[in-house]
């Protein structure tokens, strides 16, 4: 059975008509073709899958695709506005080895911008936590927990000097 | 009373198949098979609607992250699928004098940080900051979580050492039911197919009560394999512990009587004993034999007790 989806993804209005069977996922990936997000476990276990639905992430193995009608949904591929310019997130898992085979990686970065929207000084424990939701097989975490702690400092900095050139003091 | 099997108890969805079910799913497609007629109301009554219509062949999906999980693996195969996301004002949290007012769709993040929950059942808010992980909790909700009713969900103590009430919605109107007789069986619950569970009343257990929410799992984020929640009032006049993961539902012990003399050796010994009496029939999976789970009962009813007392401010 088919139903009329209408959903916003990475800021482009989408009218589609979707089996009803059809889990988010496989609804990004396959008829709007934006690969980055991955199917590791299709159980929410590992986290591959995440993405941005109205502003919170989830595991979009586990949303109906027909459930998220008039939903705003964010992957991997809407975190810059040009394939060559990386946003600071995903330069800092390029500068600090934040990756291996890469599987995980979009997820992985998704959930550091979900974290650092909260907590922009994260502790390394807050990181761990933070991150609890997705699973690398390659990496050990390590050098992940480092890219994230540099994402925060740049993402810091660049709203430091955001703020400093309005001439707006930064918020404590 | 009429007992009925709630959303995906049909399923039969205990742990241990779940992750043999895994194994076999990594051999074979993850595709939903079955065609699936799907409704999203927009209101309560069209909720109701369908499950009169329907009855038990309705499946309701709240957060989705019990259900869809059996669906991709096809433990679950539902027919009609009636989506609770798109109804509005099921997602409160409300201070109603001497209790707090929860809205059956408030995700779990909610639970976890409203300061309503945090100041008046802290442990209600420590229950739901270890259910999964950040991603589960953006999802997952308070009703879908206790409808569902897995042995080892993380509410289910909390609510029945709180004796908290399960509001539901049907067609002759609401009902309240005690939470401690809303846990009926295996995954099963006091929600008739007609009805709907719409709200979680839980009395205010803040300060100068002591409360505690403990869990036992291998992996943060994992099922639990044995949880433990206590209740102990100033003066160590009265309290309660609920331990989960021993039984179909929670075990309740009264700590009251044993805790007349004072938090002594003692007293958490007779708890400890209480709570492994109370849990002689604990099933076993492919997480835990019922000798473990049994044994740990004890402790982990004696460390609630003792984390609870240790919180009393007065």
């Amino acid at each position: 059975m088919k139903a009329s989806v209408s959903l916003t993804v990475n800021g482009k209005r989408h009218q589609l008509a979707v089996d009803t069977r059809t889990i988010l996922v496989d609804l990004l990936r396959e008829q709007l073709r934006l690969t980055g997000t991955h199917v590791g476990c299709a159980t929410g276990n590992c986290g591959a899958c995440t993405v941005f639905l109205n502003g919170q992430t989830v595991k979009s193995c586990c949303v109906l695709a027909a459930d998220a009608d008039e939903a705003e949904v964010l992957t991997v591929e809407g975190l810059s506005g040009q394939p060559d310019q990386l946003h600071p997130i995903q330069e800092a898992f390029v500068q600090n080895q934040g990756l291996q085979c890469g599987y995980c990686t979009p997820g992985m970065i998704l959930s550091t911008l979900q974290l650092l929207q909260e907590n922009p000084d994260p502790s390394e424990d807050e990181i761990r936590h933070g991150i609890a939701g997705n699973l690398c097989r390659c990496t050990g975490y390590h050098f992940i927990v480092t890219s994230i702690q540099d994402a925060a400092r740049r993402l810091r900095e660049a709203s430091g000097a955001a703020a400093g050139a309005s001439g707006k003091e930064v918020a404590p | 009373m009429d007992y009925t099997i709630s959303t995906a108890a049909a399923v039969s969805l205990t742990p241990n198949r779940f992750w043999r079910a895994i194994q076999q799913a990594r051999e074979g497609a993850r595709v939903i098979a079955n065609e699936i007629e799907f409704h999203a109301p927009r209101e309560v009554d069209g909720v109701l609607a369908l499950l009169a219509q329907h009855g038990a062949d309705a499946t309701l999906l709240a957060g989705g992250m019990s259900l869809l999980p059996a669906m991709n693996l096809g433990l679950a195969q539902p027919t009609v699928v009636v989506s609770l996301n798109h109804l509005p004002g099921l997602d409160y949290v409300e201070d109603d004098g001497d209790t707090l007012r929860l809205g059956a769709l408030v995700r779990h993040e909610r639970v976890r940080a409203d300061p309503l929950v945090r100041r008046h059942c802290p442990f209600l808010s420590e229950a739901a900051t270890v259910i999964g992980d950040v991603q589960v909790r953006h999802r997952g909700t308070l009703g879908g979580s206790i409808a569902h009713a897995d042995p080892a969900a993380d509410y289910l103590p909390v609510l029945a050492a709180a004796d908290a009430r399960v509001t539901l919605r049907g067609p002759q109107g609401e009902r309240t039911v005690a939470a401690r007789d809303f846990f009926v069986d295996l995954m099963t619950t006091a929600r008739q197919p007609s009805e709907l569970v719409v709200e979680v009343v839980v009395p205010k257990l803040g300060a100068p009560r002591g409360t505690a929410y403990l869990r036992l799992a291998r992996v943060e984020g994992s099922f639990a394999i044995v949880n433990a929640a206590a209740v102990v009032e100033p003066g160590l006049r009265a309290g309660c512990v609920a331990i989960g993961g021993v039984g179909p539902r929670p075990v309740l012990v009264d700590a009251g009587p044993y805790l007349q003399g004072g938090l002594t050796d003692v007293a958490l010994d007779r708890i400890g004993d209480a709570a492994y009496e109370a849990s002689a029939d604990a099933y076993g999976d492919i997480s835990a034999d019922p000798e473990y789970r049994q044994a740990m009962a004890r402790v982990y009813a004696r460390r609630a007790v003792r984390t609870a007392a240790a919180r009393l401010t007065s």
